[in-house]
């Protein structure tokens, strides 16, 4: 086969207009059918001098008559159907070029580059082949983690976890769409690379113990899988016990450790006016950080309570909508006047030892109680990480671990409104200046902060439907356009598209199974090879 | 191996164009069937686009003479001059020429010659010609007596007898007509129909 | 002065009536000439005996046969032979610089049956050589060039002459007639015109000697020659009827009607043509009797090939056939004539379709004429002639060059 023989074996069709910023246009043989031809697939363009990788992101029918739309031709004829294809009616992709890959040294020695040219008029453009994707993808390795294959492939796509989690990270789609499965593998990938150490803030008890999917079959959670390396904090005892989940630790959480910050998060879920939370901050002048909770829980409607009021500049009516706001805390029996332990101290010992924790939310599935222990806790915890990065300036072996916080219903922590006021923001906006970054888990991207999203390394995202989420997302990404397509076109379960730091190029993957005894053991079976190595290693330096 | 059958002798001769009486009254080589005939150093192939009897002297027409008569053999049978009085002539398009087993699809550089043999050449012939399709651009835009499109597709019909597969060589050669007719869709259309 | 139409009315009126009466007594005459015909039928031996007695001042028909006999065609044979010449020729030309002509004759041969076939030529023939184009006497002291009436003649000998040749190539198991356009009888020969070495070398050795090759072919062989005059002009029969009207004996117009003014009583059937008599006659595909000619050049020439003839009434005309007396006196070869002319006519929508291709063989058009002359002026510039031409010749040929 001469090596022009070669290179058009297996192609699909030649580019035949297009640009750098909008992509190319490619023309499909007769051979090839326009209906095999699936938006979000991989191609590799055969250039002049470079090979060119890329995604499929729009399929479009075309004629060189326009009088073939106004007087069809006879195709029920078939010998009229064979000619006209691929001829006078044919089938044209639109394909965004992301990296040239092979052929040129810089290639060679580096791996794929991002493009920087187009292909020359009709360069011939072939399904990409495993080989192809894998030398894009990488393979598993140390830094790699398997996180599913490409569409109409069997190739493994990897997601470089030390880029992961070098920035906040999230996760993105429709309710029912898979992102809690993402998340689970994610987590899985950053304990197996041991990139991070995680934090996950579980509210509806999904990722600890166990899970179930849409037919309510039970899915093992993290802790079944590495009972070694998960802690299970519960929020609700009861609950924990009555699914049967180990708890490592129960949290409580004191009056005392309740700041005025915290409350200006619930304003909303409290139902509390501005001047409510501004009264907050002078009960807490008067009373203390520590004891203004409790003070005001026990304050009656006596006198005295209205003249201190009255000194403060508190208004009757603000006082009784704060009181009314407060006494819905009462009823969350986490909430105590004195806890017996430090929850916040107990999390960080855990993570200092390399043990991931996953908070359980058990029966509170109300959003107060979530956003109030995720961000205290959360506020917390930084602000130690803030010290001890501070104190280890320029001492690497004495700075924490790198810690990633999982958050979901991220837009009500994140949204505009509210976004300077959590920890989460300030977290999104350092870059993990102090070793910690995010990773959050939401439905609707477009109730978050434009700043916020910005700031997001990788972005992993699953159906969505609604035209501003999908704005929200691809926001600032170059070919948006083209992504819209792919984006809209994914399947409601198992499909994701991922793009930014962590994968060198946008790419549509099914994901990694999840449920299977088959796959639990993949996921136990790299851990212990790997912990394997990390005792040989322990054996190497203890000689 | 099929052996090339003399159907007739030049008469009129172009670059573009031969004329041949036949020897056979009646017996033209089908329409759109490749002719060829002998000019040195090769030979020159044409497509046949028309055939025509006629009287061999202008002034003088056929009469009916048939209405007694049962078959038309007897006619011929009972007046034996007019075989001698009638001619069968037919025309080809050069399409292209020969020389040994390569074959060209443009025009040759000489006209055939007058009185030079007119042969119908075999199918294994045709096929080899027919290899390449390039000749149907200088059939498509022919300035011919009779519809060119018409042509076009006996022409087609008569090729893929020479094939096994005869529908995938009407497809093959259906799409260059698709490349070649791109703006021209209902000419299309109209030639594809004509090749069943 | 334009026409005066009121006084030339009155002239075409008397005119169509004068045309009318004539038509009118025209046909009365016919009507007599019929029933003379009939009534005088019987009488064969005594009309027989005028007729030789007779001196009259046209030519009267030598009667074989009752004069109102009539004969259906004869069934005709399934496989035969048609052989047709037919002649044109280029007329010398006294202001050319060569003295020559040209005969073209058609030759036709169509076989008929079980195996059709048909042979359609012609062969034209260019005479220049002294002997060709002069007939001189024995002795050399006469000449007479041969061109105008005179290559008329020779013309005519030629087409008997390539018949001959025809018939000799064909097979002679088959019923064959040959057919010649015209009339048997040299009678461009006629009248003492020209000197008697002419009648021989035209007669002699010209018609006369192929006609014997004929004879001598049609031995042990069924082979009729004829010739086929169409829209005949002749008045031998009716002169047969004027002699039996006759009511001298001998009859002997000098003598007794001499004066131009007396009236005859052949006068009644006077005027009258023979093919009007037999057009009544006959029924269509019928014959009439055989009648002999008494044309003098005949009966001082033709020897034993006497000239016979008689009417044929085909589907489109009256028509006269003569036949050499060879032929006139085979009962089977007068059927077959007489059979295949009517064939011939019918497949020839009218005409017999041998000598109406052996005629579009020979037929020699203007731009033929034409160009033959241009060739002759081309070659015979080359060969450098140019000398012994007439001034006005070379005039001409100054043009062309």
């Amino acid at each position: 086969m001469t090596s022009q023989d070669s290179v058009n074996e297996g192609r699909l069709g030649i580019v035949v207009s297009g640009s750098l910023t909008k992509g190319v246009e490619v023309r499909l043989d007769s051979s090839t059918s326009v209906e095999d031809m699936v938006v979000g697939r991989y191609v590799t363009i055969e250039g002049e001098k470079r090979r060119f990788f890329g995604m499929i992101t729009d399929v479009s029918l075309e004629a060189t008559d326009p009088k073939v739309a106004v007087t069809p031709p006879d195709i029920s004829d078939p010998l009229i159907a064979e000619v006209i294809a691929g001829t006078t009616t044919y089938g044209k992709l639109h394909v965004s070029p992301y990296l040239t890959i092979g052929s040129d040294a810089v290639s060679i020695v580096e791996g794929p580059q991002p493009v920087k040219t187009v292909p020359a008029h009709f360069s011939a453009v072939k399904l990409a082949s495993q080989r192809d994707v894998e030398l894009v993808f990488g393979s598993e390795d140390e830094k790699q983690f398997y996180i599913g294959t490409p569409l109409d492939m069997e190739t493994k796509v990897c997601l470089n976890v030390s880029e992961f989690v070098k920035r906040s990270n999230g996760v993105f789609g429709k309710s029912g769409t898979g992102k809690t499965f993402l998340t689970r593998l994610l987590l899985i990938g950053i304990l197996q690379k041991q990139a991070a150490v995680s934090l996950v803030f579980d509210m509806h008890n999904e990722y600890g113990w166990e899970g179930r999917d849409e037919r309510g079959h039970k899915v093992k959670g993290l802790k079944q899988l590495f009972p070694s390396r998960v802690a299970i904090f519960s929020l609700d005892e009861e609950s924990s016990r009555r699914r049967k989940v180990n708890t490592d630790f129960v949290v409580k959480i004191g009056y005392d450790e309740i700041e005025p910050e915290d409350v200006g998060l619930l304003r909303q879920t409290l139902s509390l006016t501005e001047a409510s939370t501004q009264a907050v901050y002078q009960l807490a002048r008067e009373f203390g950080q520590r004891r203004w909770l409790g003070s005001l829980l026990s304050m009656d409607d006596g006198e005295e309570t209205k003249g201190l009021i009255a000194k403060l500049n508190i208004h009757e009516s603000t006082y009784r909508n704060l009181r009314r706001g407060l006494e819905k805390l009462r009823r969350f029996p986490f909430l105590i006047a004195q806890a017996p332990d430090n929850s916040v101290q107990r999390i960080l010992d855990y993570l200092e030892r390399g043990i991931n924790v996953i908070l359980e939310f058990g029966g509170y599935e109300d959003y107060a109680a979530y956003i109030l222990v995720a961000n205290m806790l959360s506020r917390r915890i930084h602000a130690q990480y803030q010290e001890k990065m501070e104190k280890a300036m320029g001492d690497y072996t004495a700075r924490p671990r790198a810690l990633v916080i999982t958050i979901e219903e991220a837009h009500r922590f994140l949204n505009p409104e509210l976004s300077e006021q959590t920890i989460f923001g300030t977290i999104a906006r350092e870059m993990r200046k102090y070793n910690v970054t995010l990773l959050v888990i939401d439905q609707r991207p477009s109730g978050i902060d434009d700043d916020i999203m910005s700031q997001i390394g990788t972005k992993i995202t699953c159906l969505l439907d609604n035209e501003r989420d999908v704005d929200s997302v691809l926001a600032g990404m170059t070919g948006r356009n083209e992504l819209k397509a792919v984006l809209s076109k994914l399947e409601t379960k198992q499909q994701a598209l991922i793009f930014g730091h962590a994968v060198p190029m946008p790419v549509v993957i099914k994901t990694r199974e999840y449920g299977s005894a088959a796959s639990y053991k993949e996921f136990a079976s790299l851990v212990s090879a790997e912990r394997r190595q990390e005792s040989e290693k322990d054996d190497l330096w203890a000689e | 191996m099929e052996i090339a059958a003399k159907v007739g002798e030049v008469i009129e001769a172009s670059t573009s164009e031969f004329v041949a009486q036949c020897y056979q009254l009646h017996e033209p080589p089908p329409l759109g069937s490749l002719v060829k005939t002998k000019n040195a150093p090769g030979e020159t192939y044409g497509i046949v686009y028309h055939a025509e009897t006629h009287s061999l002297e202008p002034g003088r027409r056929p009469i009916a003479r048939g209405e007694e008569v049962k078959e038309e053999e007897e006619i011929f049978r009972n007046n034996p001059q007019l075989a001698k009085l009638l001619c069968t002539d037919f025309r080809a398009l050069v399409v292209g020429y020969g020389e040994g087993n390569r074959f060209f699809h443009y025009l040759p550089p000489r006209p055939a010659r007058i009185h030079s043999f007119v042969y119908l050449c075999s199918m294994d012939e045709a096929r080899n010609f027919a290899r390449s399709l390039n000749f149907l651009s200088l059939l498509i835009e022919a300035n011919l007596a009779v519809p060119v499109d018409e042509i076009v597709a006996a022409s087609l019909r008569h090729f893929s007898q020479a094939y096994d597969d005869q529908q995938a060589f009407l497809v093959k050669a259906g799409k260059e007509l698709a490349l070649l007719l791109s703006g021209e869709l209902k000419r299309l259309n109209s030639i594809l129909r004509r090749l069943k | 002065m334009s026409l005066d139409l009121a006084q030339i009315a009155i002239q075409i009126d008397s005119m169509a009536a004068k045309l009318q009466a004539s038509e009118e007594e025209r046909k009365q005459k016919l009507d007599f000439a019929l029933n003379t015909l009939r009534s005088q039928s019987a009488n064969l031996a005594s009309l027989k005996r005028k007729i030789e007695t007779g001196k009259t001042t046209w030519l009267v028909a030598g009667i074989e046969d009752k004069l109102d006999a009539h004969y259906p065609a004869p069934p005709s044979p399934e496989d035969f032979i048609v052989l047709a010449t037919d002649g044109s020729h280029i007329d010398v030309d006294r202001h050319r610089s060569a003295r020559c002509f040209v005969i073209n004759i058609g030759i036709v041969r169509l076989n008929y049956g079980q195996t059709p076939s048909a042979f359609l030529s012609s062969l034209p023939m260019l005479h220049f050589k002294e002997e060709d184009v002069v007939l001189s006497s024995t002795t050399g002291s006469q000449q007479e060039t041969i061109e105008g009436s005179l290559l008329g003649v020779k013309r005519s000998v030629e087409e008997c002459h390539l018949l001959a040749e025809l018939a000799k190539e064909v097979e002679a198991n088959l019923p064959t007639v040959a057919l010649l356009d015209g009339s048997l009888v040299l009678w461009g020969l006629a009248g003492q015109v020209y000197p008697a070495f002419v009648a021989d070398a035209l007669l002699e050795n010209g018609l006369l000697k192929h006609l014997e090759e004929l004879r001598q072919l049609s031995k042990g062989r069924q082979l009729a020659l004829a010739s086929y005059i169409s829209f005949p002009r002749s008045t031998e029969v009716v002169n047969v009827l004027r002699l039996a009207l006759c009511p001298y004996e001998p009859v002997d117009c000098d003598r007794y009607c001499a004066s131009k003014t007396k009236e005859r009583d052949c006068d009644n059937v006077a005027g009258l043509l023979d093919r009007e008599l037999f057009e009544q006659l006959l029924t269509e595909g019928e014959c009439s009797a055989l009648f002999s000619s008494h044309s003098s050049i005949v009966k001082e020439h033709y020897r034993e090939h006497q000239i016979y003839f008689f009417y044929v009434k085909t589907a489109g005309e009256l028509v006269r056939v003569e036949v050499p007396q060879w032929v006139a006196e085979g009962r089977r070869l007068l059927d077959i004539t007489h059979t295949i002319i009517l064939d011939q006519c019918r497949r020839g929508q009218g005409y017999p379709v041998a000598l109406s291709e052996a005629h579009e063989k020979a037929v020699i058009t203007a731009a033929d004429r034409d160009q033959f002359w241009q060739l002759v002026e081309r070659s015979l510039a080359r060969q450098d002639r140019m000398v012994k031409s007439s001034a006005k010749a070379k005039s001409k040929r100054m043009r062309w060059i």
